[in-house]
């Protein structure tokens, strides 16, 4: 399933569709079906924000729709100190996450690609091995050793143990493995150390790979409920996501509820609207998950 | 030897991070470890203790229905939005976006948004009682729980298959299918006969990712019930939760733990296995 294999048959299908429209169903009701399922599909999103807009003591969708809109839930959730500290604490996660598994991994996986050094077969095994085993699975013991390092309720506790991530490597070696040799021993006999290498021709050569892997691992953090969940104990680490499980019950208003998952969500639909084709490419070449 | 630091960051988080704790998932599996850190050996007593344990058994009968309803579920909705939108001609790329949309987003967040749709004065039931019908309890009734929770997932992940199967759709060549309509095949032969065969990779690969994904449900089901009503959603994750940190039983909550890499590893073998036999 590769780009290239898929382009031209793509641009074939459209010429043989054009000419002649399907009988047996015809391009008006597909579209209409088809929009209409992609609009069921983000009628949820659609009332989430209706409500969030709605004044907080009046009734609202379905019952009726709200006489006015404000933007008072908003406000009152973005004031709410608690609330803020969640937002830092996820884009804390997220980001820093971000940083350190694009370099690691894009070290790693040069290295997997194109260099020679003893084991290396063995351990890229390892690592391939290691994505069997689901973290839940590892769960207890993972967290006990954080505890044990004194690692619960610290930032280095929440966001080191998430780092170490196959998938990434994977993706990396599979790219790196396709640059031509060339580059690297041009590099090489004018002098460059490895290192030198790897900053000047690897760096920028993948620029395209690391933004659409720095986009999954932004959204794998952001979106990420378990780890956070038993890494953060108390009230000061809580993430976005965990705080918002926080959020229920009669002292919580619906529509300040809905305003609160409204703000979450925005980050996500930032990087959706700005690398939909990066996301969406690279699922269909990689199935990256 | 550059080649070994290269990889020596990458190296030591997985040694300490995932590693040592795999490793220490089965050793801690045969203690009794428990909050305070103490602990003794006490062999395969965890896993005598599973066949013995109601709850446990309940489980994962809970697990294994609730991927019987999600993953047919989610192979029909992602092969449908397939379809349509490789046969679609207008705002392709538009729809692509709405559908994939929920992706993105999180499945606390979904969680969040569909506890309301579900709830007694939620939209769900408010659109209901319009028409004179309901109130119904989603996520009150034993016998509606795992579909309601099952649909959930399908609604935030649906986008992803949906995708793989599009470029297994997409990487069938025009030409055979334009063939077939000449020789006189009809959509539903066409479909039967060039595409579905063709695109068996992909919904196998589809099929793989979502039932390994179905075991490991737990956000929805923790903001959504909580196991419940009456234990109908207390899956063998939600259990492992709960284990460890509401009884802090360390010991047998890893060795639930166990069972779930278990589970995964068979269908990831049976999966090596059938794409061995595909390829020789």
């Amino acid at each position: 399933m590769t780009i290239t294999a898929s382009r031209p048959t793509t641009t074939e299908k459209k010429k043989a569709a054009a000419p002649a429209p399907r009988r047996t169903f015809g391009k008006w009701p597909l579209t209409v079906l088809l929009g209409l399922v992609s609009i069921l599909t983000v009628s949820p999103f659609l009332v989430m924000l209706v409500v969030a807009l709605s004044p907080a003591s009046s009734p609202t969708v379905p019952a009726q729709w709200p006489s006015e809109l404000t933007f008072d839930n908003l406000v009152r959730t973005l004031s709410a100190s608690g609330f803020i500290g969640w937002t830092m604490n996820s884009l804390i996660y997220a980001l820093v996450s971000v940083v350190i598994i694009l370099i690691t991994a894009s070290m790693a996986g040069y290295a997997f690609a194109k260099k020679r050094f003893p084991g290396r077969d063995a351990l890229l095994w390892v690592f391939l091995a290691t994505m069997m085993v689901p973290f839940q699975a590892t769960l207890i013991p993972t967290f006990v050793l954080v505890s044990d390092l004194g690692g619960i309720d610290t930032y280095w506790g929440l966001i080191v143990p998430t780092l170490a991530n196959s998938q990434a490597v994977f993706l990396m070696r599979q790219f790196i493995k396709d640059l031509p040799d060339e580059l690297f021993d041009a590099a090489r006999v004018d002098g460059a150390s490895e290192w030198l290498v790897y900053w000047r021709i690897v760096v920028p050569l993948t620029k395209p790979i690391l933004a659409t892997l720095g986009v999954f691992v932004f959204l794998w953090h952001w979106n990420d409920f378990l780890w956070p969940l038993v890494a953060a104990q108390g009230d000061a680490l809580r993430t976005l996501t965990v705080g918002l499980t926080t959020l229920r019950g009669e002292e919580v208003p619906l529509a300040v509820l809905m305003a609160s998952a409204t703000i979450s969500v925005l980050p996500c639909l930032l990087v959706f609207a700005l690398l939909q084709r990066y996301l969406v490419n690279s699922i269909a070449m990689t199935g990256l998950k | 030897m550059t080649g070994l630091l290269f990889v020596l960051p990458m190296l030591v988080l997985f040694l300490i991070f995932r590693i040592a704790p795999t490793l220490g998932a089965a050793g801690m599996s045969l203690t009794d470890y428990k909050v305070s850190g103490e602990w003794s050996f006490v062999g395969v007593d965890n896993y005598a203790r599973l066949l013995d344990d109601p709850l446990f058994l309940a489980s994962l009968r809970t697990t294994l229905l609730y991927v019987a309803i999600y993953v047919p579920l989610t192979m029909l909705v992602s092969l449908g939005t397939a379809l349509m939108l490789n046969a679609a001609i207008y705002a392709k790329g538009l729809f692509r976006g709405m559908l994939f949309l929920p992706y993105v987003t999180s499945f606390v967040l979904a969680g969040v948004i569909w506890r309301w749709i579900y709830e007694f004065d939620g939209l769900l039931n408010g659109l209901l009682a319009k028409v004179d019908l309901g109130p119904v309890g989603f996520l009150e009734q034993s016998s509606l729980v795992l579909p309601a929770l099952a649909v959930v997932s399908v609604w935030k992940g649906f986008g992803y298959s949906m995708l793989i199967l599009l470029a297994g759709l997409k990487s069938i060549p025009g030409s055979y299918l334009e063939a077939a309509r000449v020789d006189g095949a009809s959509a539903w032969q066409r479909f039967r006969r060039i595409t579905l065969p063709l695109l068996r990779p992909a919904l196998f690969f589809v099929l793989i990712i979502e039932t390994i994904g179905a075991f490991q449900t737990f956000d929805t089901i923790y903001v959504m019930t909580g196991g419940g009503p009456a234990r109908a959603s207390y899956t063998l994750i939600y259990g492992l939760y709960e284990q460890g940190f509401k009884f802090f039983d360390f010991g047998y909550a890893a060795t639930l733990g166990m069972v779930l890499f278990a589970m995964v590893l068979i269908v990831s073998l049976v999966q090596r296995r059938l794409l061995d036999r595909g390829t020789s």
